[in-house]
């Protein structure tokens, strides 16, 4: 049936890159200014009458059919030789992140994949639903400056983020600062070197570092979510370079992540969450889970989070030492999250009138009957609410939201 | 230098035939679907009424998605009871 398409102009981008993913980029966009949210209903209704006109055209006039696109295999192309003339290069082609980037030679490529076979295929990635086949990977981990050795893990978060519960097309073109946040379990994480404790989310890792930009190099250059344009983050987070860690599993207290999801602990997985950055916690006072969870808990329950409003599986990543202090309190991994569950809420008076109203407006059946008293959890249930332990010496943990209609997947690391 | 392109080759989807257009909107039902994001429903409804008037349409039939970054599970309901669709992308 004849369709058209409303947006404001500012998503023009992101509305024509959907538009011809599915094959149709001559589909008709009427564009309003923007923006149309947090505006009073009469503005926005007051900008009907300047697009009447082009969406009823778009509704009674065959437009002419685009000629297509679609390329052959993948493309050898000559770029620079010099390393510095080859950066400003490869911005130009949008290929890289902003930091400095290693060719993707053939030699090098070659590398990465050894004998696994080129052409096969791992995941179809949105928006642009880009076939990321091994060859494809190995050319964005090569611009990222990683080795054969990690080439396994950036495989199995890529079948990862894939998956339909992690919602890849909303995490890639949401305003939502989000990224897949990957998290590395089992003997892989010590072979490759992946950090799980000291400093375990910044500076001074490289598989930490080269396995995060991989993946978000592939995000960017096979999924085709290129930054303020299909990618209409609002600010981003610095983890959008990169953002991956392993958990410390060695100084935890409780079974670690795969095991809880049913992997042998001898097992190599990776697990994707759709996280925005960290927010620490500090306490340096409390000794017992009791006491500790009010600064927790705390930090979670915030007005401004995608967890309060849509839920979703949120992380905590316990520092060693905070976790060993819930531990002695004779709490398991299932207590912690219980009683976090219970107390990180924020009651419904805290929030604006109109940011309630737009609440009731979309999710009427969870709003229903609710008061200013009403305490709105930071998922739906307790079992939602991931826990990891990392870190190094030192009395911080964090919480890692996320963007909320988006589900964790965790994958095997094959070979 | 020869570097491979960081692009995935090839698989990227055809393009489609668009459903032929109406001669004109006069007697049928102008279908919106409302994406949940603010004032979305506002505009789209503002706009299906002023083409109702200005067409002699038949009139107006609402939808909404649970939220933006959902699936349109409805999508046949509405091909069943509209014979054009206004929607919206984004914000």
């Amino acid at each position: 049936m004849p369709a058209v398409v409303l947006g404001t102009d500012a998503f023009l981008s992101l509305a024509k890159a959907t538009s011809a993913k599915h094959g149709l980029p001559h589909l008709a966009v009427a564009l309003v200014p923007h923006p149309l949210g947090g505006v009073a209903p009469d503005t926005a209704r007051a900008k009907a009458d300047a697009i009447l006109d082009e969406v009823l055209d778009g509704l009674t006039t065959d437009p002419a059919p685009p000629v297509s696109t679609a390329s052959a295999g993948p493309t050898l192309v000559e770029s620079p030789e010099d390393l510095d003339a080859f950066q400003v290069w490869a911005m130009e082609q949008e290929w890289s992140d902003g930091l400095p980037v290693l060719p993707p030679t053939e030699a090098r490529v070659a590398k990465i994949l050894g004998r696994r076979a080129a052409d096969e295929a791992i995941a179809t990635l949105a928006p642009l639903d880009g076939r990321a086949t091994l060859h494809a990977i190995a050319v964005n981990a090569a611009l990222a400056g990683a080795g054969p050795e990690h080439l396994p893990v950036i495989v199995a978060a890529i079948r990862a983020v894939a998956k339909p519960e992690f919602n890849l097309n909303a995490i890639q073109c949401t305003t939502h600062p989000c990224t897949p946040l990957v998290i590395v379990n089992g003997p892989i994480a010590a072979r490759l070197g992946v950090a799980g404790g000291p400093n375990a989310l910044g500076n001074g890792h490289r598989a930490n570092a080269v396995i995060g930009r991989a993946v978000r190099l592939v995000l960017q250059n096979v999924g085709g979510a290129r930054p303020g344009r299909e990618d209409r983050a609002t600010l981003g987070h610095p983890g959008k370079f990169s953002y991956c860690l392993a958990e410390n599993e060695a100084q935890s207290p409780w079974e670690p992540l795969h095991v809880e999801r049913g992997f042998p602990r001898d097992a190599s997985t990776v697990t994707v969450c759709g996280s925005e950055g960290p927010h620490n916690v500090n306490d340096h006072g409390s000794m017992a889970a009791e006491t500790l969870m009010a600064a927790i808990a705390g930090t979670a329950a915030t007005t401004g989070s995608n967890n309060i409003y849509l839920a979703g599986d949120p992380l905590v990543m316990l520092g060693p030492e905070h976790a060993q202090t819930i531990a002695s309190s004779g709490w398991s991994k299932a207590e912690f999250k219980r009683r976090f569950w219970e107390a990180a809420r924020v009651p419904l008076e805290r929030f604006s009138a109109d940011n309630v109203a737009r609440f009731m407006t979309i999710h009427p059946e969870r709003f229903e009957g609710t008061g200013p008293d009403t305490l709105l959890p930071f998922a739906s249930r307790p079992e939602d609410v991931m826990v990891i332990v990392a870190g190094g010496p030192g009395k911080h943990s964090a919480i890692v939201p996320t963007f909320g209609a988006t589900r964790s997947v965790t994958e095997r690391v094959e070979g | 230098m020869n570097v491979w392109s960081p692009f995935p080759g090839g698989g990227r989807a055809q393009v489609g035939r668009l459903a032929p257009r109406k001669p004109s909107l006069a007697g049928l039902t102008i279908g919106v679907l409302d994406n949940s994001k603010p004032n979305a429903s506002v505009l789209l409804h503002r706009v299906a009424e002023l083409l109702a008037q200005k067409t002699g349409a038949a009139g107006v039939r609402g939808w909404r998605k649970p939220g933006a970054s959902r699936p349109a599970e409805m999508i046949d309901d509405i091909a069943k009871s509209a014979h054009v669709v206004l929607t919206g992308s984004a914000d």
